[in-house]
């Protein structure tokens, strides 16, 4: 099973999503041309703006976290969900096959 | 901080303890590490030694834009141990596999040192030993 888990810090600035080192192992392993990153900021006001011009944050921030670039690959993947780093609740989860990326 | 200095980085302290014992920057590019020092005195064996370390969970859990490196020292026999040097994702994920043991908000790590090889909880830490990876040598 390809699910992947990007956990979510919320600081006093905006939000810091980032995946384990297993993870960026993981995904190198299943995707050799991908390029996953430590960690992505996204600041509250940004994250407001986006949401009203573009959508749902996490679907954009998982493809550019996890470093593939194309979307057959991302559709290999199970569920993303995005976890709460300080309280392991899952704040949001989605499956590539399901969203227009 | 000397290693630090040696490699060619800069250092700095924080006036306020907020979590961060140092700032280690590269002065040309301004690319910043934040670092926190931890050191125990060694429990020692017949033919190697153990120390604990104690950290704020909270603190690991907390990832920001700039991963904390850690910094575990024991003090051993009047000389400092060789340094185990990890980044908060790795000790994090070593941590939620068991690594450690958690109470009242801090998680105790307790290392085991034998030869040149450095243990936790069964897990080996060896690789993370004077682990500069992140603090490559800068040629002034």
């Amino acid at each position: 099973m390809n699910s992947i888990r990007i956990n979510v810090n919320k600081q006093m600035d905006g939000y810091s999503f980032s995946i384990t080192p297993s993870i960026r192992e993981f995904i190198k392993k299943l995707f050799p041309n991908s390029h996953p990153a430590n960690n992505i900021f996204v600041g509250y006001d940004t994250k407001s703006d986006f949401a009203i011009y573009a959508g749902r944050l996490e679907n954009y921030i998982y493809p550019a976290l996890l470093g593939v670039e194309d979307e057959m690959d991302l559709y290999k993947l199970d569920e993303i969900q995005f976890i709460d780093t300080q309280t392991g609740k899952v704040l949001y989860k989605l499956t590539p096959r399901d969203e227009k990326v | 901080m000397s290693e630090f200095l040696i490699l060619g980085w800069n250092v700095a302290i924080p006036e306020v303890d907020i979590g961060n014992d140092i700032f280690v920057v590269q002065d040309n590019n301004g690319t910043l590490r934040r670092v926190q020092v931890k050191t125990s005195k060694s429990t020692g064996r017949k033919l190697n030694f153990s120390a604990q370390f104690s950290i704020s969970l909270k603190n690991l859990r907390n990832i920001s834009n700039i991963l904390l490196h850690y910094v575990f020292i024991a003090r051993h026999n009047d000389n400092w141990s060789k340094p185990i040097i990890i980044r908060q994702d790795y000790l994090l994920e070593h941590f939620e596999n068991e690594a450690g043991s958690e109470a009242n908000g801090n998680i105790t790590f307790y290392f085991s040192y034998f030869d040149e090889k450095v243990k936790c909880s069964g897990q080996d830490f060896t690789k993370f030993v004077r682990n500069f990876t992140d603090f490559p040598k800068i040629e002034h």
